[in-house]
């Protein structure tokens, strides 16, 4: 029986087809010839398909690096997405959790930065991520944290910016950097950024006294800079370009170019200290985010209160919902008796950019009377993500409490003002 | 030269652009003149193909640690070109453009296709990669030497366009980027220059009779694959003329027999003919599967849809057979105006076919000779001055004034008008009279004065001769 990998010779009517069996579908049979272009061929149409040669495997020669006595050391976490994954002809599908020895192969560049070792703690793209998953990452971080210089974690992109939200406010205190890094080309591309990332990453690891979690992505579509992005106040905000990440009312902490220059824009970030770890990883997994919209069913809030013991409403404009008219006067009813029974109702805006307000309009200040929480200049995101972890740490009551209030720098005091928001201009 | 003592080995592998939008966008590629209206700075890096192996060519580009500048204008380029978004769906112009060259050329088409990802990273493709796929294979050519195999034939991506080029930089335009390209290969049989050309020659004939491809300097591209007895192949890129590919096969083996150390490579055609080099040849290793879209399918349904048109040389020989001279035959049929004079043939039966293409041909110096702009010379009002004469209306001497006249708006029939028969017997009777004993050639100069041309010359001699003889 052939398998992919193989050497073989398929006959047909159209001919014989020799070359390396690729992984194939119900109705066709894939061949890479000599040449390196595949080719379907029809199933059906073939007559025999003969193993000329067992697969070749694939080169697994690593060189085993040496440490170097005068670099720092990072320890490289992976929990699956495009940042860390080659295609497997095998499978045609991608594969992560390198050895160091590979990922040093990959990007042979990290040698001349630091000392590199690897795990891989999870496995999953970023969509399927799960709050118990950032308790795992935690604790990888927790068990790192004392034997390396600092920590880079690949993640997929999609999610990222909420997993950094999670790990800052987990960690209430920790003393070396932690830096998230994805990759919006995979890997296997000659065009992937995950490369410079990965590379901006370690190299402001290892020259900067930052301490705290951070993300490292591109700054703009060019391959020249990175951005260091703060872990609550940043957001995916294109499918697919490399500039994808940007920060949301602030600016980046710092930009790192591709010799290694870096440049702080922010003064006032966390910094190296002989301070102990503090690690608070109880996530409470009862809340849920609610996009307003219009038309919206009753139904839904109606579900909401009922099965979830925090809701972030992610508002139109200062953070009104439809609760006001006769007809969603239902919906008012039952925020209100859900607060009065001690549920949690945040809310936030869908304009990503600005502050929510609690009394500019008669319908805002219904809100509020009712015991909603305005949350400032805070992400939709960071404040689901934060009202998980407070309700996961503090009793309810102190939970609502603390939801406005800012403890890693979620929210800003002062609306800085900028010509064009969308684009800080922390650019020289 | 002798070729076959030296062992001369020679393949063909033509580039032609397609028609329509980009392969793998929705952008239409424009004439390039607009300037660019963003740039972007990227790097480039090997990978290890799926086999797990870096290849070759790729790495020695990666040893160059250059970085590139892609110019872009928002015209012709979109986030597709700058690497910044997956591919759109395949443009189905393109698959059926290239699906009827196969099938012109004889090809088996795949029942399944699989675009590739092969690995360049001198820059000219900003993903690292040039998408393409094995569309058919084991086609021939026929030529007059015998057939030449055509083993395969791939619809891929075009690469960017090289604007400057310093030791560590490489500045592209992406205008060009993403235009399918179909690629016919031929096997090794060619058996001297003049057969590489005529068979280059023939390959193009069969891509334009599609109607679907690209015209103008750059759009077709020849490569040429060589070998002679001793020395390995060389493959020798740009021919972009095909009257330099005599001259250029000659010079080469010239080079290679005088060569000493030699190793498999690929060249580029400088302007003087000669060649140089360019990197050296690429592996299979540097193809893996495109991931970002599935394998197509193609059933017996699409190829029946496919409608194979005639070839250029076979509407060229259709209009021979009216009379029209070869080169003529050959240009209307390359303009795809064969069936249209076929019909207008038809159409004006009394005259003769060359009549009515000369008057076609001649618009340039009826505007000049008549003052008319070329442009108002269009084909309705070449067909209205032919239907004039067709129907005995208009002396065909007459045809290109009133041809003039109909363009410039003041056409009126009168002007035109034949003097009846009567009329010009009695004009010529007295002219005899007042002038006797003239030649025949003296009388039929005062009469087509008088007339102002605006007599059948034929009937005059006629008449004349009656009178006189």
């Amino acid at each position: 029986m052939a398998e992919p990998g193989d050497r073989v010779k398929a006959m047909t009517n159209d001919g014989s087809f020799e070359g390396i069996l690729m992984p194939g579908s119900n109705n066709s049979v894939f061949i890479k010839l000599d040449s390196g272009y595949n080719i379907g061929i029809d199933s059906k149409k073939i007559s025999s398909l003969k193993v000329l040669g067992r697969g070749m495997k694939k080169k697994d020669e690593v060189k085993q690096v040496k440490k170097k006595n005068n670099l720092p050391s990072i320890a490289i976490l992976h929990t699956g997405g495009t940042i860390a994954s080659k295609v497997d002809y095998r499978t045609g599908g991608v594969s992560a959790g390198y050895s160091a020895e590979e990922f040093l192969e990959m990007f042979p560049g990290l040698s001349e930065i630091a000392n590199i070792e690897t795990k891989a703690v999870l496995n999953i793209m970023s969509e399927d991520i799960c709050f118990a998953d950032y308790v795992k990452l935690a604790n990888a971080i927790e068990e790192f944290s004392g034997k390396c210089d600092g920590i880079i974690i690949g993640h997929g992109t999609d999610t990222l910016s909420y997993t950094s939200a999670a790990l800052a406010f987990m960690f209430e205190k920790i003393n070396i950097p932690v830096i998230l890094v994805g990759s919006q080309r995979s890997s296997d591309r000659g065009s992937s950024d995950s490369a410079m990332n990965v590379q901006s990453a370690a190299r402001f690891i290892a020259s900067s006294d930052f301490a705290g979690i951070a993300i490292c992505m591109h700054s703009s579509s060019n391959d020249d800079q990175c951005a260091i992005f703060s872990p609550l106040k940043t957001r995916k905000m294109h499918t697919s370009r490399r500039d994808a990440f940007k920060a949301i009312n602030d600016t980046p902490i710092a930009l790192v170019d591709s010799f290694g220059k870096m440049d702080f824009i922010k003064k006032d970030y966390s910094r190296k200290s002989n301070e102990k770890t503090i690690l608070k990883p109880g996530f409470e997994k009862d809340v849920c985010l609610l996009k307003t919209h219009p038309n919206m069913s009753q139904d839904i809030f109606d579900f909401c209160t009922k099965r979830y013991k925090a809701i972030v409403i992610e508002g139109t404009g200062l953070g009104h919902a439809p609760v006001n008219i006769s007809n969603n006067q239902k919906n008012y009813e039952a925020l209100k008796s859900y607060i009065k029974k001690g549920g949690i109702v945040a809310v936030t805006s869908q304009c990503i950019y600005g502050r929510v307000h609690p009394s500019v309009y008669s319908n805002l200040r219904r809100l509020s009377e009712i015991g909603c929480i305005f949350c400032e200049d805070m992400l939709p995101e960071t404040a689901f993500i934060k009202a998980a972890w407070l309700l996961g740490n503090y009793k309810p009551a102190e939970a609502a409490g603390l939801l406005a209030a800012n403890l890693r720098g979620e929210i800003t005091e002062r609306s800085l003002y900028e010509k064009d928001f969308l684009e800080y201009s922390y650019k020289n | 030269m002798d070729y076959i003592k030296l062992g001369f080995k020679c393949g063909l592998e033509i580039h032609q652009q397609l028609e329509g939008r980009k392969l793998f966008c929705h952008c239409i590629p424009g004439a390039g003149k607009k300037e660019p209206d963003a740039e972007v700075v990227r790097k480039l890096r090997a990978s290890a193909g799926e086999m797990g192996i870096i290849d070759i060519s790729a790495k020695h580009e990666m040893e160059k640690g250059r970085h590139f500048i892609y110019e872009s204008s928002s015209e012709s380029t979109c986030l597709v070109e700058l690497d910044e978004e997956p591919i759109h769906q395949l443009s189905q112009e393109a698959l059926d453009t290239a699906l009827t060259v196969s099938l012109l050329l004889n090809c088996t088409i795949a029942d399944e296709i699989v675009f590739m990802r092969k690995t360049v990273i001198d820059g000219s493709n900003t993903s690292g990669f040039q998408r393409t796929a094995l569309i058919a294979y084991n086609g021939f050519l026929e030529t007059s030497r015998g057939k030449v195999i055509i083993p395969t034939i791939c619809l891929e991506e075009e690469a960017a366009q090289k604007v400057e080029e310093s030791n560590d930089c490489v500045r592209y335009r992406l205008d060009r980027l993403g235009i399918p390209l179909i690629e016919i290969a031929t096997d090794a049989s060619l058996k001297d220059p003049e057969h590489v050309k005529e068979s280059a020659e023939k390959i193009g004939m069969i891509l334009r009779s599609t109607g679907k491809v690209r015209r103008g300097i750059g759009t077709i591209r020849q490569d040429v694959n060589l070998s002679i007895k001793g020395h390995p192949r060389v493959e020798i890129k740009g021919f972009q003329d095909l009257r330099s590919i005599i001259k250029t096969i000659n010079i080469e083996v010239q080079r290679q027999l005088a060569e000493k150390k030699p190793e498999s490579h690929v060249r580029k055609v400088n302007p003087d003919f000669t060649t140089s080099y360019l990197r050296p040849m690429p592996g299979p290793a540097r193809m893996y599967v495109e991931t970002d879209m599935r394998t197509i399918r193609i059933s017996k349904e699409a190829l029946s849809r496919i409608k194979l048109p005639s070839l250029i040389s076979e509407k060229a020989n259709n209009l021979e057979k009216f009379g029209i001279g070869g080169p003529v035959a050959d240009k209307l049929a390359r303009e795809g105006k064969d069936a249209y004079f076929v019909s207008l043939f038809g159409k004006f039966s009394s005259l003769k076919p060359s009549f009515i293409v000369e008057a076609f041909l001649s618009v340039k110096a009826i505007s000049k000779d008549f003052s008319a702009p070329e442009q108002k010379l269009t084909d309705q009002v070449i067909e209205k001055a032919l239907a004039l004469v067709d129907e005995g209306k208009l002396q065909k001497g007459n045809m290109y004034e009133a041809m003039a006249d109909i363009a410039k708006g003041k056409f009126e029939i009168g002007k035109y008008s034949s003097a009846s028969e009567n009329e010009l017997e009695s004009a010529i009777e007295s002219i005899v009279k007042e002038k006797p004993g003239l030649k025949e050639g003296a009388y039929m100069g005062l009469i087509m004065g008088k007339f102002h041309g605006k007599v059948d010359g034929k009937k005059a001699m006629q008449i004349l001769k009656r009178l006189i003889g």
